[in-house]
């Protein structure tokens, strides 16, 4: 079909405001974060930088406390998200051979999901409290410790609960997402397969497995994304303490930039995060799309 | 008999794992009907004793003025990022899934692209264009910001369900004498309405949720949206006052229960469809 200069005009007006949507709060601002990652860019003297080409990078790259972050958020990732990947296919299997009260089920075991941030972090801080309700409950009822857990001032507490809340608050996502790829592997193979003889287990790893493939790589990328974005638990649960030691890459952004203003280091350090999630995630989109050939 | 006899098993595992899920929720709310002076209680309970069950936190929270000024902030800036990228959005893959346009390629990887790269990542330079724009301290200001975080997912998923729409719709309308408008009002618009909306209802999520920037920007107690005000009561004082904590928590769930229970049909359409393909 020849479009007419009429209906041209027309698409581009339909493209005008997505286009400037981009390019004002999205494209300069990520030119700027680059321009600014070579500079000296302090917080309060914005008219007085000074380019130091790659001492931001270098300065981010040694830094002991970058450096923690990365570990601390790699170690979230590498918790949290089988964590709730194998919890959440775990629940949709069982809800995929349940009967009755399907909904219900569903309904419920997604309210962490739309519960925010900052309340799901506020309930886990007091719940975790030293003299908290879990204590408590570990040391006078379960008696499994002597003394009350330090969850929320140790390194190993703060980085436990933030990875537990990642896990609860994660698990309803998962379940509606696998169920629905449950709900499309033809019950016809399930069938063949009984009639080989074939078990639960059997089942499971040769067909329910490879025909939800697509999904879980699906899910693998949504969720790796999700792990490198933690910032508002560790905000509110542990602030980051003691001594930084449960920062995670964002909050130890959020810090340089808006505690110290060193704008600067704040930006070649996003830029450097940026760059490893992309590459992160083009390997992950290549993987599936092999998969889907 | 052995059928019923695995229903019941399911049930029993579904129940467990659903009792560790809701309990923290549940916590909230016994803390939030407790009355303020037993929240340092020791031992701690899970339930409050009956006779101590108490409003007096929920009515505390209601009395104060800020409390309403704070929910109809966050309603605003929910309400009007959600309709205002819904709208850019539709638009942008409505020409994008019917058109080939110079640089289109380009537009496409760059949405998927930013629907990669955490949003939080720019928040120095979108901070700086912010004071430039003069959009510090300021509610309408979130928006723009809301949109820009919003739009790429949106596109993305609402191009699949115009995708869908059969072309043929198209060409009747081309073949009358329409216009690219009109196509869109009659026929993009109205099928892929429950894309939209699926869409719409995660927007909004995102929206009344969000913290980081907003925490970042707003400085004015008028000013400030529901989670802002929340963080705000916690560590507002020495001790928490963790009763109005909950109570505040409770009320800023009401509404998004209420759009998730209406809009279960559309919520599980919207995650699964960009999940599960063919």
């Amino acid at each position: 079909m020849k479009l007419t200069n009429k209906n041209k005009m027309q698409i581009f007006i339909l493209l005008l405001p997505g286009l400037l949507t981009f390019a004002i709060f999205t494209i300069y601002p990520i030119i700027k974060l680059f321009v600014m990652s070579f500079f000296e860019w302090d917080f309060g003297s914005i008219f007085n930088q000074k380019f130091i080409g790659l001492e931001n990078y270098a300065d981010v790259l040694s830094d002991k406390y970058f450096r923690m972050a990365f570990v601390n958020t790699l170690l979230y990732t590498v918790v949290t998200v089988p964590g709730q990947m194998v919890i959440g296919l775990g629940i949709a299997l069982l809800l995929n051979k349940v009967i009755k009260f399907k909904v219900g089920y569903r309904v419920l075991y997604y309210l962490p999901v739309i519960t925010s941030w900052v309340v799901a972090s506020l309930i886990f801080r007091y719940v975790f409290n030293t003299e908290g309700l879990l204590n408590y409950f570990l040391m006078n009822i379960l008696h499994l410790t002597s003394e009350n857990v330090r969850w929320l001032d140790t390194r190993a507490g703060g980085l436990c609960v933030a990875m537990l809340l990642g896990i609860w608050k994660g698990i309803g996502w998962n379940m509606v997402v696998f169920l629905a790829a449950l709900q499309t592997v033809p019950s016809e193979l399930y069938e063949a397969a009984a009639i080989d003889g074939a078990g639960a287990v059997k089942k499971f790893f040769h067909i329910t497995l490879p025909s939800i493939k697509g999904t879980i790589l699906f899910a693998l990328v949504m969720l790796t994304i999700g792990g490198f974005n933690v910032f508002t638990s560790i905000k509110m649960i542990t602030g980051g303490g003691p001594a930084h030691q449960t920062d995670m890459i964002l909050t130890w952004m959020y810090y340089k930039a808006f505690s110290t203003g060193e704008f600067g280091y704040a930006a070649a350090l996003s830029f450097i995060t940026t760059l490893v999630l992309a590459v992160l995630a083009v390997i992950q989109f290549r993987l599936m799309s092999n998969k889907d050939n | 008999m052995k059928k019923s006899f695995t229903q019941i098993i399911l049930h029993v595992f579904l129940l467990s794992g659903l009792v560790i899920v809701v309990l923290p929720m549940l916590y909230m709310l016994s803390t939030s009907l407790k009355p303020n002076g037993a929240l340092y209680e020791y031992p701690p309970k899970f339930l409050p004793a009956l006779d101590e069950v108490t409003i007096e936190n929920y009515v505390y929270i209601l009395g104060q003025g800020k409390f309403y000024i704070n929910f109809l902030n966050s309603v605003f800036v929910a309400v009007a990022s959600v309709l205002l990228t819904a709208v850019i959005a539709t638009a942008l893959a409505y020409v994008i899934a019917r058109f080939k346009f110079p640089g289109k390629n380009i537009l496409f990887g760059f949405i998927v692209l930013t629907m990669i790269v955490p949003g939080m990542t720019l928040i120095i330079p979108q901070y700086e264009l912010a004071v430039k724009l003069k959009a510090i301290n300021s509610l309408p200001g979130l928006i723009p910001f809301y949109v820009a975080w919003t739009i790429s997912y949106s596109t993305f998923m609402i191009k699949g369900f115009i995708e869908n729409i059969p072309r043929e719709l198209d060409e009747a309308i081309y073949i009358d004498g329409g216009s690219v408008f009109d196509v869109f009002r009659h026929v993009i618009i109205p099928l892929a309405k429950p894309g939209i909306a699926s869409v719409s209802i995660f927007n909004f999520l995102t929206a009344w949720e969000e913290f980081a920037w907003a925490n970042t920007v707003i400085s004015d107690n008028v000013k400030r949206t529901l989670p802002i005000a929340i963080s705000g009561f916690f560590g507002q004082h020495q001790f928490t006052q963790w009763g109005y904590v909950f109570a505040l928590s409770v009320f800023s769930l009401v509404p998004i229960l209420i759009v998730f229970i209406c809009c279960q049909k559309f919520f599980v359409e919207g995650l699964t469809s960009g999940s599960v393909k063919g």
